[in-house]
């Protein structure tokens, strides 16, 4: 099927350079990579032809790695069965620089919502998206918590984000001691009171009879 | 702050009511949420509205947000399945059915027979617990209370089951990668035959009471109507895009687990009290997969194996780089687990694809036109849980 599609675009749209991605290993999905600045006719193409009528977009992500970004484009037919991951790279940009891409929004309305997410999360600019604004962060935010090098801003509105004193140490703690204490993870009922010789219990108890 | 269209600005004078022009009266902006009851989490929609009229509707996301995904790449596989729990806290199974499928598919894992008969028994009787929520929390949204209480009183039972199985009511960490995690006993399994039998009799009773109510008709039929282009063009899935008469259902036509052994319909809405797509539509479809959730029960419950519950999985789980999207039917929609791993212990990168997310995107498209009141009835009837809304 891949290899269908990937023909199909390389007649249909002029230079839009689509090659299969193989998995890496034996198991996993295939994917197509696109050129960027093609995405808008790719995916108008994908949708109107007849053979694959990709009818749903299902998802728009991004994930980013260190020398590019990775927008992927999950499409789905349900009139056909079918479904295509479509990816474009991107630089990555900086800032003050995102990367931008063209909003498949006027194709599918779903890419509204899942543009604004990606743009939110990676960082990536969708020029054309009629309401393009974070979605999942507050509106001020900075930054874009999944990429790898994203450090949370200090202050947010004079809001110290992630205080200390919010920080439920005695829970790590708490985990930190029992994982040293019951070393077999099987034991973690920390609920009793251990009361078998040589415990804490056992030795307070031995303490009060002696007394 | 924002830059979406100003309806201000275009037709100052006159709208279109109906068949009538009438004047144009000042828009009222008003907040539903975020700590509305009817909105069902923390939701907030914020309505333009022409005297009762709903022009526009812009909903906001994000209270619940908790950056899952950045969670997830700082956790071993194993350590995700609590975090997946608490997206959608109201179907936890199925979320952690879809992550276990995803991962094992990775890792070429086989789940023995026993585990595959339990998974699809509590994913079931999760979607019975899950539709009788939205039942609940529905009529109430329409103004009765009494079903809620009913529906309670069974869900309630569904609950007890799960809390013996795993230990907690909601948030289950049940299912594991290569199986799930407790063997059910005998007597589990024959307290579900006895709530089957009686829970089909009752189900059709509050069906009766309020499916066929004359205010509950007049107040959801021909309200809120998507039709199959926009849920096509929105990506709708699951009851709602079921209601709007599209027969779709993963289990069928992209079967996983063990389903396709088993016999069940897909219910659509056919617009039997109004329009296909409108509201009373999603809620026929609901109570009618409920019927479907026992059918399907029925044959597991005849047909379970003895046998271990836990496959072979390394001790500590390293996925073989690549890339896998694997999409499962929750009780509220597709819920798709795109898993992207360079072979170490942590996911590189784990997407959610949230059929609630995207249904929340519809409510722009359907709201204008609604009354206030209407707009409760809309957004009871795509049954969102904002956990997995914001993630």
């Amino acid at each position: 099927m891949h290899n269908q599609i990937v023909q199909f675009l390389n007649n249909s749209v002029g230079g839009c350079n689509a090659v299969i991605n193989a998995p890496v290993g034996a198991v996993g999905d295939q994917s197509i990579t696109v050129n960027a600045a093609n995405i808008l006719e790719v995916c108008k193409a994908l949708k109107a032809s007849s053979e694959f009528e990709f009818n749903v977009l299902q998802v728009i992500t991004g994930t980013d790695y260190p020398d590019k970004i990775e927008i992927s484009y999950i499409l789905a037919s349900f009139s056909k069965n079918l479904e295509v991951i479509l990816k474009a790279n991107l630089p990555r940009g900086d800032k003050f620089n995102l990367p931008k891409i063209n909003s498949v929004e006027a194709v599918w309305s779903a890419a509204n919502f899942q543009e604004r997410e990606t743009y939110d999360m990676i960082g990536v600019e969708f020029v054309g998206h009629p309401d393009f604004r974070r979605i999942l962060c507050p509106y001020d935010w900075d930054g874009h918590p999944l990429r790898k090098d994203y450090i949370v801003q200090e202050k947010y509105l004079d809001m110290v984000v992630d205080p200390p004193a919010k920080n439920n140490t005695d829970d790590q703690l708490f985990g930190k001691r029992l994982k040293e204490e019951l070393g077999d993870p099987k034991r973690v009922s920390a609920s009793w009171k251990d009361s078998s010789p040589g415990s804490d219990a056992a030795e307070a108890t031995e303490a009060k009879d002696g007394e | 702050m924002s830059s979406h269209t100003n309806h201000d600005e275009a037709n100052v004078d006159k709208i279109i009511l109906g068949d009538q022009e009438v004047l144009k009266s000042d828009l009222l902006t008003l907040n539903m949420g975020p700590q509305h009851p009817a909105t069902h989490g923390v939701l907030r929609v914020e309505i333009k509205t022409d005297s009762e009229i709903v022009v526009d509707a812009i909903p906001h996301l994000g209270y619940l947000h908790r950056c899952f995904e950045k969670h997830a790449e700082n956790l071993d596989y194993r350590g995700v399945i609590p975090f997946v729990d608490r997206m959608d806290y109201l179907a936890a199974m199925s979320m952690e059915w879809g992550y276990a499928l995803t991962v094992e598919k990775m890792l070429g894992t086989e789940v023995p027979k026993r585990a595959e008969y339990i998974r699809i028994l509590v994913a079931e009787l999760q979607r019975i617990a899950s539709h009788l929520v939205f039942f609940g929390t529905y009529a109430i949204d329409i103004g009765a209370f009494t079903p809620f209480l009913y529906a309670f009183q069974d869900r309630e039972e569904i609950l007890r089951l799960f809390e013996e199985l795993s230990g907690a009511r909601m948030l289950y960490n049940y299912i594991w990668i290569g199986g799930v995690w407790n063997d059910i006993s005998d007597s589990q399994l024959a307290r579900i035959t006895t709530f089957c039998d009686k829970f089909e009799i009752e189900l059709q009773k509050y069906h009766n009471l309020v499916g066929e109510n004359k205010i509950f008709i007049g107040r959801t039929a021909n309200v809120g109507v998507i039709t199959k282009e926009v849920a096509f063009d929105y990506g709708a899935t699951g009851p709602v895009l079921r209601g709007s008469g599209v027969k779709w259902d993963l289990r069928k036509d992209r079967t996983y687990g063990m389903y396709e052994r088993f016999e069940f319909d897909i219910p659509v809405g056919t617009g039997e009290k109004g329009t296909v797509g409108d509201c009373w539509d999603r809620y026929h479809v609901r109570i009618l997969e409920m019927f479907e959730s026992i059918k399907i029960i029925r044959q597991v419950l005849a047909g379970i194996e003895e046998g271990p519950v836990m496959g072979k999985v390394p001790k500590i789980i390293k996925v073989p780089a690549g890339e896998i999207y694997m999409r499962t039917e929750c009780p509220r929609g597709e819920l798709g687990y795109h898993l992207i791993s360079d072979g170490g212990k942590t996911p590189y990168r784990l997407k959610v694809k949230s059929s609630c997310f995207t249904h929340v995107s519809i409510l722009p498209a359907i709201a204008p036109g609604l009354m206030i009141a209407d707009m409760v009835a809309a957004i009871g009837s795509i049954d969102i849980v904002l956990g997995e809304v914001d993630r």
